[in-house]
């Protein structure tokens, strides 16, 4: 009988150490999501947005992933996407249309520095400022 | 240098845990030769030990899901050959090599939802043929095919298939196309009917166990679909979809053939020698295992039918204890719940995970509650646990979802060769 219940208790042990080792995993990982979305964030005057997700709503919904709200955006404005490290912004059919450095674009890569405007807003496409 | 560190104390200890269960197996097995432990032994070491050098060799941000695999799959080699006296069950480790096998498969599909993505209608093709084997090659009353040497259940193949549809439809919550006065987004109308195609098959085949784990599947997936912030589900919409799950699963009930009802509400007690037999006999050898069990090979449920496989956690009870068993369910969850500690990094990651979340909770539910009488007994297996090749290899392609959605990859499928500052398409 007690060796079922060392055995029980080293399984628990095991169990434990094999969850924090996947935590500390995780930290790594953030390294690793930092190289694949080239460290970069979205910044209004009031905001900072990390980019998290390879795939990210900008609108005024609730459930948009980043939530501007403004009567001037949309609920459903664009979507940032990445791929091999490089940043897309998409207009899904918004109504005031998508503007990056002044221009109207449906479908543009960004680079770091790039305005974007939707609506009346304004957001800066840069690199992640150490906080 | 601190990757490999703990790499290495993973190793250890999953090493540590099956050293203990072996040597607890020497000390309180039934085995008649000595050869029998050290034959089973030498076969879980050295799978460890294999797979420990194997894995570096793929590169993943994090392995801790592969180490729970390994720990699981041990356990229930050990489990699985000390049933009824200590042996080397064969059979067991060629499925369990079989599962690994397919978690490796699982974890190079899955990676990249960018080309995964392109490739769905593959997926929808897969269910469809599996369908027609179901239907040509299986009765109304059956679900196995039998080849001689071996028996298939091709419904267990659905289940990864029906996890990838849905996953790879999740993007195309955007694209909506007008029918007469509604906006409908094909894939979704597509996976609907795939699921209500496959669960009608089911009934058909009178697997009604297998209905709750494809509805799960697509319940979880369709939560998934709500969650996406393109879907602009609507409140009608979600009331209509509520409403019409309730009615279903209302006249799923009241025109349910009479011996489904009957095992609805059956009192296993009153008829212990019959319809209740396994779960009668699955109840008391739980009970008579205790918190600490008899001892490895000393239980008396190998005699009753499904041991390894419908009631084995009644099995695992009685020789190992309840103690033990319910680790090893917590274990099963923990691998489920990985998702939680490393978050996937994309909806398609997301869904992914959360079908084969909902198909493994569905059926360790279904397998657990049901052999302790909490709810009609269906004859579903519990993953990695109970005996069975489709299971298993199921299964392992399923946890092998679960690890690509740890360590994906975000690159397009093909590469651009134009090189330098992509120009703007302005409008």
């Amino acid at each position: 009988m007690e060796t079922i219940i060392y055995s029980a208790a080293l399984l628990a042990i095991c169990g434990i150490v094999l969850l924090f080792t996947s935590y500390l995993e995780n930290r790594t990982g953030e390294k690793v999501w930092k190289k694949v979305t080239d460290n970069m964030e979205l910044a209004d005057e009031a905001n900072i947005y990390n980019l998290e997700c390879d795939e990210i709503l900008i609108g005024r919904h609730a459930m948009a992933d980043i939530r501007i709200q403004d009567m001037s955006v949309s609920r459903y404005h664009a979507i940032l996407n990445v791929t091999d490290g490089k940043w897309m912004i998409t207009d899904i059919g918004s109504k005031s249309g998508v503007f990056v450095n002044g221009e109207a674009v449906r479908h543009v890569r960004l680079y770091e520095g790039d305005v974007i405007t939707l609506g009346n807003r304004s957001l800066i496409f840069r690199k992640r400022v150490n906080r | 240098m601190k990757k490999a560190l703990t790499y290495l104390i993973s190793c250890v200890f999953v090493m540590a845990v099956h050293g203990s269960m072996l040597l607890t197996v020497y000390n309180n097995g039934k085995y008649d030769s000595v050869n029998d432990v050290i034959t089973l032994s030498a076969a879980v070491i050295l799978l460890d030990a294999v797979y420990f050098a194997i894995m570096p060799l793929f590169k993943q941000r994090t392995y801790a899901v592969d180490f729970m695999l390994l720990l699981i799959l041990n356990m229930s080699m050990i489990f699985q050959s000390c049933f009824g006296g200590v042996h080397f069950d064969m059979k067991h480790f060629i499925t369990m090599i079989a599962a690994l096998v397919s978690c490796r498969i699982g974890f190079m599909l899955c990676r990249n939802h960018r080309w995964i993505q392109t490739k769905k209608k593959f997926f929808w093709a897969g269910i469809g043929i599996l369908l027609v084997v179901i239907f040509l090659f299986t009765g109304d009353r059956s679900m196995w095919i039998d080849l001689g040497f071996m028996s298939i259940q091709p419904s267990e193949f659905i289940k990864p298939l029906l996890v990838l549809a849905c996953a790879t439809s999740i993007g195309e919550q955007q694209n909506r196309h007008k029918v007469g006065e509604i906006n409908i987004v094909y894939d979704n109308v597509i996976i609907f009917g795939i699921t209500a195609v496959v669960i009608l098959f089911q009934w058909w085949c009178r697997d009604l166990g297998s209905i709750p784990t494809f509805a799960a599947i697509y319940a979880s997936c369709f939560f998934m679909r709500i969650c996406y912030p393109k879907a602009k589900f609507s409140r009608k919409t979600l009331i209509i979809a509520g409403s019409v799950v309730g009615v279903a699963a209302i006249a799923g009930i009241i025109l349910a053939p009479a011996y489904v009802k009957a095992r609805l509400f059956a009192d296993i007690w009153s008829n212990p020698t019959g319809d209740g037999y396994q779960q009668t006999k699955a109840l008391i050898s739980i009970a008579e295992g205790g918190w600490f069990g008899k001892g490895p090979g000393y239980g008396f449920l190998h005699e009753v039918f499904a041991y390894e496989s419908d009631i084995v956690f009644a099995t695992i009870s009685e020789e190992w204890g309840l103690l033990f068993a319910i680790m090893t369910v917590l274990m099963l969850l923990l691998i489920v719940a990985m998702p939680l500690v490393n978050p996937p990094r994309s909806y398609y990651h997301g869904t992914m995970c959360a079908g084969v979340c909902a198909a493994f909770t569905t059926q360790m539910a279904l397998n657990i509650f049901g052999s302790c009488n909490m709810i009609p007994f269906t004859g579903v297996t519990l993953p990695f646990i109970s005996a069975g090749g489709s299971s298993m290899v199921t299964s392992g392609l399923m946890i092998g979802m679960i690890v690509a959605a740890q360590s994906p990859v975000f690159t397009n499928p093909k590469k651009s060769k134009k090189k330098g500052k992509q120009k703007r398409r302005t409008v």
